[in-house]
């Protein structure tokens, strides 16, 4: 009984010191799926000996109100952010959280895919477009077909209150003739789901619970890959599309090595493990993974940045109003 | 033969049936004044029952109230949302009982009344559902059933494309609910039944009444009360459920009271405290209700037995002996071992929706979560210091708590032993949105943000596991004969004197009953770390909720597989330790 005490004291002490440990290390809060965010940390932690990294993986919006809530109690625990839009970088700049910083690896990069005074820089181009189950007995070719009776009850979606992906998908298409809020009361009407991040939409449409999904391209054409039965279509309309920016805290307290961070994701090799991974590189020169139409094939659909900070909340309740709470 | 005993020896407000055993009669003088007790012992107590039970409720209630008031948070009480999260919490918590009383009754009539063989494997077995982590027990049902099963596919009898997951629904819901919490109306039934006298069954039979007769008037009135405290509890703890709503509930847009309260924290963050204080207010008053409900039901039948307790009674089943043990063997089958292994199966296919057969098997989920993820070491890490610290701590407070409490008798203590049980019989998730709004500012003096930190975790763990640390050592303290200790004071011994020679080795089986029961339940625990965790404070029920909520379900389902393991181990080591401990700690055995 005693030992087992003193075993059991042993490791609260290690639990304390831990937590002091954690104060040392990188901080990085990020919407990647978590082998992705696993591959990530390794790579970094391969390229930049020395450095731990402490990370945590959440949907954009969640982990934003996580960020949020530390930092109303005035304790802020991450150092860099890598989350799935520029958009909510740009409200998080905008309100004062983020630091600038000038990577030497932007020169790199499209200027339209970073900010000028350096508060964020996007790391990769994830579109989102619509997954099939191959049993399906529709294949889709555009949007509107998820409207048609044959998906009727089929088609699920992620939820902007889950995920920043699916946030700027429906800004996108709210605001693009033909489509537009009246698009998602169609689906709504034809009994699509919204639910959860892009994580569960795989799940449900590689497990058959629904036939069509709308979902992020590296998630869909990965699971191809290992065997699932799925396949991924660029819409005809066009799809929308995220970066995934990477930015720094002002409250970071590691700042040195998450400069560090910011640059490895932009470098040559950074790029090259995101395109391992299956992810659309965001540098100049870096190929496309294999799975993905040529680059200038994939049409891009626009998005007006401004307004979609400015209506990010209306929009998140004009669409819940559309499905639900969730 | 039964005696209605009238005489209650203190008010069943909030109290759980298994903690309330009948053997805590005072024993120590009335009135008595403890002159032995150090100065400092009872505002010592007093100090930590107000900061983990009083503290958290207080916060809770001015931040409704204050949300009320401003008419900032009023708008939540009559959003549609909350409506259908009330109707379907009440839906899902009332199916999920009625489940419960039907299966817990039937495998606790079985064990307690008949002479089926291998009672204490059927009852370990039975009890597995309750100490897995319920999220783990809504995935493993989720790879069960369902179109992609891999489990069905393998077998080749999977639904068609579209076929919905039946178990995303309301009864799905009420059916897992109703599985994971039957083991509580069975240990709240087998322990009345277990204690129902051989001889007044025994005399009825002689006289000549059949088995129905002896069913109806001795042991159908003799198990009504534990029958209405397991319905009661069953209905509470469904009403608190976080992890089986979470995992069923909101990929089909069912919200209950917890997922709602869940998913408005996690999306739209601190502004919503108000909103959220109300909602888990809405919650209490429920699990409440359910609580006086089931003390008015029991008022008046509160019998007490004379004669030979203990001894059970056995009804020989005879040649339908076989068949009894087959049904209850089927029905382990399908709540515990199918659902199980279709978890084991998913862990081991490549991809979704791809057949398991020996050459699409791959260790791939197992080694990724194993020597790659980081969040799995955090996880095991956090989960196991957070349930030892937890186990370990709350023993030094209890312990001095029950000395403070058994050695008096007045009103304030009785006060005081009631609102022990509030934070416990309260759902986690109310208690997780008390401690945010405690700790959400610095705490002042010390200027120091518990938010965000493994601390308010732990500090949560202290408040909701405070009653079932203290109940074992509180029975312990009742057996302690005070002459040792008066004996060791006339000697000059000091207070921790007496605590290290007399006092601790007496109750010591009763303190390591009490660490590892916090111990199991700790380290299996989402509802409250779903709310409180941070980055490097996941805990292991986080972390699978995490990993099947980003669409790594196969990585879930192995570090499920690795949970259910553990918590297996946990149980046999508790097993093997049986015979050293108290009666009626190791919850399984008679």
């Amino acid at each position: 009984m005693k030992s087992f005490v003193s075993v059991l004291a042993g490791a609260l002490t290690a639990a304390l010191l831990s937590t002091a440990a954690y104060a040392e290390n990188l901080v990085l809060y990020t919407s990647q799926p978590n082998e992705d965010a696993q591959a990530t940390v390794d790579a970094f932690q391969a390229a930049n000996p020395g450095i731990e990294v402490e990370w945590v993986r959440e949907g954009t919006t969640k982990i934003m109100a996580k960020l949020m809530a530390e930092i109303e109690a005035g304790n802020p625990v991450a150092d860099v952010l890598l989350i799935a839009d520029t958009v909510t970088m740009q409200r998080l700049k905008e309100a004062g959280h983020l630091a600038d910083y000038k990577s030497p690896e932007a020169a790199n990069y499209d200027a339209a895919l970073y900010d000028a005074d350096g508060a964020y820089y996007s790391t990769k181009m994830i579109t989102t477009g619509i997954v099939y189950n191959t049993s399906a007995a529709m294949k889709p070719a555009g949007w509107q077909d998820l409207t048609k009776t044959e998906a009727k009850g089929l088609v699920t979606m992620p939820s902007p209150l889950t995920s920043g992906a699916a946030l700027i998908h429906a800004q996108t298409l709210s605001n693009i003739d033909g489509l537009g809020w009246d698009y998602y009361k169609a689906l709504a009407a034809n009994g699509a789901t919204a639910a959860g991040g892009n994580g569960g939409v795989l799940k449900a449409v590689a497990t058959g619970e629904k036939a069509y999904g709308m979902l992020v391209d590296f998630m869909a054409i990965r699971e191809k890959a290992k065997g699932a039965p799925v396949e991924f279509v660029f819409p005809a309309e066009g799809v929308s599309t995220v970066t995934e920016p990477v930015g720094i805290l002002k409250t970071a307290k590691n700042v040195d090595a998450a400069k560090k961070f910011v640059d490895f994701l932009l470098s040559e090799e950074g790029q090259n493990t995101a395109v391992k991974m299956g992810y659309i590189p965001a540098r100049n020169g870096v190929a496309l993974p294999e799975g993905y139409p040529a680059r200038e094939t994939i049409k891009v659909l626009p998005v007006n940045a401004a307004d979609a900070v400015k209506n990010s909340d209306a929009d998140l309740k004009t669409f819940s109003g559309i499905f639900g709470t969730n | 033969m039964l005696e209605r005993n009238d005489l209650r020896s203190r008010p069943r407000w909030l109290r759980f049936p298994f903690q309330s055993s009948t053997q805590d009669v005072p024993q120590a003088r009335v009135g008595a004044r403890p002159a032995a007790e150090p100065r400092w012992l009872v505002p010592f107590v007093f100090a930590c029952l107000f900061l983990l039970c009083l503290l958290p409720l207080i916060s809770l209630a001015k931040a409704g109230f204050a949300g009320l008031v401003s008419g900032q948070s009023i708008g939540v009480l009559t959003e549609p949302a909350t409506f259908a999260a009330i109707r379907n919490t009440l839906i899902t918590a009332t199916g999920g009982m009625i489940v419960s009383v039907v299966i817990g009754a039937i495998f606790a009539f079985a064990v307690a009344l008949t002479d089926v063989r291998g009672k204490l494997a059927l009852s370990f077995a039975f009890m597995l559902p309750m100490m897995i982590p319920p999220q783990v027990t809504a995935l493993a049902w989720v790879e069960m059933t369902g179109p992609a099963s891999p489990l069905l596919k393998t077998l080749g009898i999977a639904p068609p494309l579209g076929s919905p997951q039946p178990l995303y629904s309301l009864a799905g819901i009420s059916l897992l609910l109703g599985v994971q919490h039957a083991p509580l109306v069975f240990l709240a039934l087998k322990a009345g039944l277990s204690a129902s006298p051989r001889d007044g069954v025994e005399a009825a039979r002689l006289a000549g009444a059949t088995p129905f007769r002896v069913i109806s008037d001795i042991v159908a009135p003799l198990s009504l009360p534990g029958l209405i405290a397991g319905a009661a509890i069953a209905f509470v703890s469904g009403v608190g459920n976080f992890g089986i709503p979470a995992i069923l509930g909101i990929p089909a847009g069912i919200e209950v009271l917890p997922t709602l309260i869940y998913t408005r924290l996690a999306s739209f963050g601190a502004g919503t405290f108000g909103e959220i204080a109300l909602l888990s207010s809405l919650i209490a008053v429920i699990a409440a209700a359910g609580l006086i409900l089931q003390q008015r039901a029991l008022s008046g039948r509160d019998y007490r037995i004379i004669g030979l307790s203990g001894a059970h009674a056995a009804f020989a089943l005879g040649r339908y002996r076989l068949v009894v043990e087959m049904a209850l063997v089927a029905i382990l089958f399908f709540v515990l071992a199918a659902p199980l292994a279709a978890l084991v199966a998913s862990s081991l296919v490549p991809a979704y929706g791809v057949p398991l057969t020996f050459k699409t098997m791959t260790f791939h989920a197992f080694e990724e979560i194993l020597f790659r993820q980081a969040v799995t070491r955090t996880a095991f890490f956090n989960s196991l210091s957070l349930a030892s610290g937890a186990a370990v701590g709350l023993l030094f407070v209890t312990v001095l708590a029950a000395y403070a409490l058994t050695r008096r008798r007045d009103g304030l203590s009785r006060i005081v032993s009631s609102l022990v049980e509030i934070p416990y019989s309260l759902p986690g998730i109310v208690m997780a949105v008390c401690f945010i709004l405690v700790f959400a500012a610095p705490v002042p003096v010390l200027n120091v943000t518990l938010y965000g930190t493994v601390w308010i975790i732990l500090i949560a763990y202290f408040s909701s596991f405070f009653a079932v640390s203290l109940k074992p050592v509180v029975s312990a303290f009742h057996q302690l004969d005070p002459a040792l200790e008066e004996a060791a004071r006339l000697s000059g011994a000091g207070f921790f004197r007496r605590l290290k020679d007399i006092i601790v080795p007496l109750i010591a089986p009763a303190a390591g009953a009490s660490v590892i029961l916090v111990f199991l339940i700790a380290c299996n625990e989402l509802t409250i770390s779903a709310l409180l965790w941070s980055a490097g404070t996941q805990t292991l029920g986080v972390a699978i909720y995490n990993l099947d909520d980003s669409g790594s379900s196969d990585l879930a389902s192995a570090l499920s597989v690795l949970v259910v393991l553990m918590v297996v181990f946990m149980m046999l080591l508790l097993e093997l330790m049986a015979k050293r401990l108290p009666r009626g700690v190791v919850p399984w055995r008679n």
